[in-house]
């Protein structure tokens, strides 16, 4: 009785679980470069009541014995590194990864960070950094005076000056790539930072033999969040949540009922 | 005591045991490669009774065991190219702490070190029992045989198994299954298909779960009613007899 009871809980615990990262993917569904998260959930120890293979008489023995189960925990909410859409912004320092890279970038701590999130802006001294002012590692670097920047599908940056015919070569964009990516460690602001699990960054070119995809010039990367699917999981998390209240509900009642053997 | 409680009584135990059951069924309704289990009743009946006059012996209604349905979960598609499902009988082979361990949960993971590995971080197994290595970061594709091909050169092939008889397994927790006796040999699946991109959801159903607990909470009522008309045929017994006299 007492297992049924928090057994149930776990389960309503677990669907808040689910409905808490449903929330979160939705509210990020229109964050350019985020990537949606899926909870994983897995069944808890068994009790044995009756041990497989005991004896059960002189000649025979209990062929599957019984095994009560003591509910459900969420294991885990792996990051769903799925391609998301592309959207036509015409912006130069607007960049896709066509692929599995991530775009480097350097905190104002000194340490690395890795995102997909490709909207790039100049700074005051002329370097490329993203929406939080974070400097592409390494540096790209344009003078302020620069024209017609275009970046090439293996991240070549180029551009010409006033008055100039040829055009100047800024560097090169790199990417990293990770074994795991779905092992990383969310900063927030889109970023991420390698763990054990991820395994740590290799630096490639873009388009080249690592894998890490190409880049596209004037489109972002949308937010890769389902709405429909996520509406779907939703109902489905309040269905189970509903359900296992329930069960909390009859072993409560089951309980009073055996109090009332007794009068 | 008398028989009708003894015998109403082990019926109420065994009710409350199938709801924690169903309890855990319904808390799992989201745990990947879930399997539902279900009471089996057997009937105990005492030793000393066991004579051709059935009349008034101890038999009381137990769960003795649980079976599990293997039934299919449904596959629902995900889009990550890591996540497989089975479509079919059959198991995922994966390397736990203490030998092979079985699994139809199929979302996969690689390690740092590049194998393919469930949450956990045990190996999945290929046809000869070891770990599947990835060569580099490139895309895998999986074909429905469990053939594992990176950059157009095959890597490995998953194993699938499955038993004989499936009743002998028993669960682990997180998904897991192993038989019983340690001595059971798997065999290699027929006619299962590895679907890439797709996980199994657990294959209880709500609806159904609820209906079976309703019927519980009846069945526990008339047993707590049997114990309570009896008590009170005892207690008009000792009454109303013994006032006959008066």
């Amino acid at each position: 009785m007492i297992r049924a009871l928090y057994s149930a809980a776990s389960g309503m615990t677990a669907q808040q679980t689910n409905v808490d990262n449903i929330a979160h993917n939705l509210a990020n569904s229109n964050t350019a470069g985020f990537k949606a998260r899926r909870p994983q959930f897995q069944d808890l120890m068994y009790q044995t009541m009756v041990q497989p293979g005991a004896a059960a008489g002189a000649q025979t023995t209990v062929p599957t014995g019984l095994q009560l189960g003591l509910g459900t925990r969420a294991a885990s909410n792996e990051i769903v590194f799925t391609q998301g859409n592309f959207t036509q912004t015409s912006n130069p320092l607007d960049l896709v990864i066509q692929g599995n890279g991530f775009f480097q970038v350097s905190l104002p701590s000194g340490e690395l960070a890795y995102t997909r999130a490709g909207q790039f802006q100049m700074s005051r001294d002329g370097s490329l950094v993203d929406a939080n002012g974070n400097s592409l590692s390494p540096q790209i670097t344009l003078p302020a005076n620069a024209q017609g920047i275009t970046i090439a599908t293996d991240g070549t940056v180029s551009y010409s000056l006033p008055g100039q015919t040829a055009a100047q070569t800024a560097g090169q964009i790199q990417l990293a790539g990770f074994i795991n990516p779905a092992g990383l460690n969310s900063l927030g602001q889109n970023l991420y930072q390698p763990t054990f699990a991820s395994g740590d960054p290799v630096l490639g070119n873009p388009g080249g033999q690592e894998g890490m995809g190409t880049l596209l010039q004037g489109y972002t990367e949308q937010s890769n969040v389902s709405v429909v699917d996520e509406f779907v999981n939703l109902i489905v998390s309040q269905r189970a949540y509903e359900a296992n209240s329930k069960v909390v509900k009859a072993a409560d009642e089951m309980y009073q009922m055996m109090n009332n053997v007794t009068r | 005591m008398d028989q009708v409680s003894v015998t109403a009584a082990s019926g109420l135990q065994s009710r409350m045991e199938a709801l924690d059951m169903v309890a855990n069924n319904l808390a799992n309704t989201t745990t990947g490669g879930f399997k539902l289990d279900r009471e089996f009743y057997s009937l105990f009946t005492a030793a000393d009774n066991e004579a051709e006059d059935d009349s008034a012996s101890t038999k009381l209604p137990l769960i003795q065991k649980q079976w599990t349905d293997f039934s299919q979960g449904v596959l629902a598609p995900t889009g990550n190219p890591l996540d497989l499902a089975l479509s079919g009988k059959g198991f995922f082979a994966v390397n736990g702490p203490s030998g092979p361990l079985y699994t139809r949960n199929g979302s996969f993971q690689l390690s740092p070190a590049g194998q393919l590995t469930t949450s956990e971080g045990y190996a999945v197994r290929d046809i000869n029992g070891k770990p599947i290595q990835t060569q580099s970061q490139d895309p895998l594709e999986i074909t429905p045989d469990g053939s594992i091909t990176q950059s157009g050169e095959t890597i490995g092939q998953v194993q699938v198994v499955d038993f004989k008889d499936s009743s002998t397994l028993q669960k682990m927790g997180n998904s897991y299954f192993l038989p019983s006796d340690p001595k059971t040999v798997p065999t290699a699946a027929a006619d299962t298909t590895v679907l890439q991109g797709k996980t199994e959801n657990s294959n209880v159903a709500p609806a159904e779960s609820a209906v079976r607990l309703v019927g519980l909470m009846r069945q526990f009522e008339m047993l707590q009613k049997a114990i309570t008309i009896t008590s009170d045929m005892n207690k008009q017994a000792l009454t109303e007899v013994a006032r006959v006299g008066g």
